[in-house]
């Protein structure tokens, strides 16, 4: 009877050994994930992702100085924001000196499906919280609703609660694979991978913005009609109809004029907003692009110096 | 580790809860979810929501249906004590809610929507929720319960009951630990006593 016991529990071993693997995960990271009291009713997660320096989801952050934060033993800081890339979610917080907050480790690898995956939060002064899920889907690059370039779509099986947003998705070993966000992808759970977070965070530090190209353009996806696609020897009949020009803007000194259509631009064609956002990548900021636009029936070649978007209140 | 080895170990463990878990049902509508045994002799433990009616019937995974009377009700605890006429049960193995780390897996088993038996698999979302003598009294599990799961045992990695399946509150299962449990119970016998 006691040796059938003893074979018993010997059989549950294994979901011991793994539930032991996830709380160390958690507790490895929980050191570095920290709560920001910046916004109405719950405080949201964040992450020490350098000496100093935290990284939280931008859409959580509503202040951007004197924020209180809640460190991993319980004591308190205080950080303010250093920028703020609404176009990945992401804000960069500078802790306030002497606050003890150990980096994350930091997973370099790209996450692969199937790999288990751990959301941690801290989304108060109760300690951490923590979901398990999967990687669910990794595809490649991809560009937000708000034209942020992401360096692969990493979406999850795993529940979102509160604290999700700011808070590290880590591997068994809690590394950190990410940082997540519930805004980027109409509610799904996706992470904003370490690399790219990585890279958002260095521009951040450096120039206190991210750059990105800007043309001054609101566009509509539009039909140019077959028949006028075939007189103008175009060989799609898709564009992009130019709803509204910034005053002073790159497109406006280039002449784009409302009404135009875009129907190409490097020479590729344009079907809808991604094709031209593709363009404005921060390296191509003061460069010039050649835009083909369909005006008055005919066709228009207009080569535009791409500008560097401005920054609210400039 | 060979994956077959954690599939035996949860297929182990799914046997065992099968043993302590109980099904409950009352007249009509009154009341259906799921319940555990507590003691040998008789004790199931389940939600007050669950006991609605005076008395319900308990059937065990040994395809027995006993009577339950429904001694005691708690709707602030939201728990419930059924008794049956039986000596001869397998108790369920406790554990301290206090020890739980966030990220340990926790297991369900209940009668979501009706299915007897089911098996939910989560982890332990944050430390429990205390009552105002410090005592753990809720556990919260990032684990998705049913309807059918109210009263039924919320365990550990190695089959230890941590708490009785309460609500779903945004998304999380909330379990009442086993130390409020247990409070509970003694709380009761030492009314009876006086």
């Amino acid at each position: 009877m006691e040796r059938a016991m003893a074979a018993e529990e010997g059989r549950l071993a294994p979901l011991q050994a793994l539930s032991e693997g996830l709380t160390g995960a958690v507790e490895r990271v929980a050191r570095s994930v920290v709560a920001l009291h910046a916004r109405a009713r719950i405080p949201s997660s964040a992450v020490v992702w350098r000496e100093g320096i935290v990284v939280a989801a931008h859409h959580t952050v509503k202040r951007d100085d004197d924020i209180r934060v809640t460190l991993a033993d319980g004591g308190d800081a205080r950080a303010s924001v250093v920028g703020r890339d609404p176009s990945t979610d992401l804000v960069v917080l500078r802790l306030s000196d002497g606050a003890k907050a150990a980096p994350a480790e930091i997973a370099r690898d790209t996450p692969r499906v199937g790999q288990l995956a751990l959301a941690v939060g801290r989304p108060g002064s109760d300690g951490p919280t923590a979901s398990l899920g999967v990687v669910s889907a990794v595809g490649p690059s991809w560009r937000t609703w708000a034209g942020g370039e992401i360096d692969s779509f990493v979406r999850l099986d795993l529940a979102i609660y509160d604290g999700f947003s700011g808070g590290a998705l880590v591997d068994a070993s809690g590394r950190v694979l990410g940082i997540n966000s519930s805004t980027l992808a109409r509610g799904l759970a996706v992470t904003v991978p370490a690399v790219t977070v990585e890279r958002v965070t260095a521009q951040l530090l450096e120039k206190g913005r991210v750059e990105r190209g800007y043309l001054g353009l609101a566009m509509h996806p539009v039909r140019v009609g077959a028949a006028s696609a075939a007189r103008l020897e175009l060989r799609h009949d898709r564009g992009l109809l130019v709803a509204q020009v910034a005053p002073d803007s790159p497109a406006d000194r280039a002449g784009v004029l409302v009404g135009d259509v875009i129907v190409a631009a490097e020479g590729r064609p344009v079907d809808d907003l991604d094709d031209l956002l593709a363009l404005l990548a921060a390296e191509r900021v003061g460069t010039s692009a050649g835009l083909r636009v369909v005006r008055g029936g005919t066709l228009v070649e207009v080569p535009v110096t791409i500008g560097a978007r401005p920054q609210r209140g400039e | 580790m060979h994956p077959f080895f954690l599939d035996d170990a949860s297929a182990a463990l799914a046997e065992r809860l099968r043993r302590v878990t109980v099904r409950l049902s009352g007249r009509g509508w009154n009341g259906a979810g799921s319940g555990v045994v507590w003691r040998h002799d008789g004790l199931i433990v389940t939600n007050a929501h669950v006991a609605r009616g005076p008395a319900m019937t308990v059937a065990l995974y040994d395809g027995r249906e006993l009577t339950g009377r429904v001694a005691w009700r708690s709707r602030s605890m939201d728990l419930a004590a059924v008794q049956v006429d039986a000596r001869d049960l397998l108790a369920a193995g406790t554990a301290d809610a206090r020890s739980l780390r966030p990220g340990a897996l926790v297991f369900a088993m209940g009668a979501p929507l009706g299915m007897a038996d089911a098996l939910a698999v989560g982890v332990v979302h944050g430390t429990p929720t205390l009552d105002r003598a410090g005592r753990p009294l809720l556990v919260r599990a990032d684990i998705r319960l049913l309807p059918g799961n109210s009263g039924g045992p919320l365990v550990d990695a190695e089959g230890r009951v941590i708490g009785i399946n309460s609500m779903v509150v945004n998304g999380l299962g909330v379990a009442v630990a086993t130390e409020a449990v247990e409070g509970w119970l003694q709380r009761l016998a030492h009314a009876r006593a006086a």
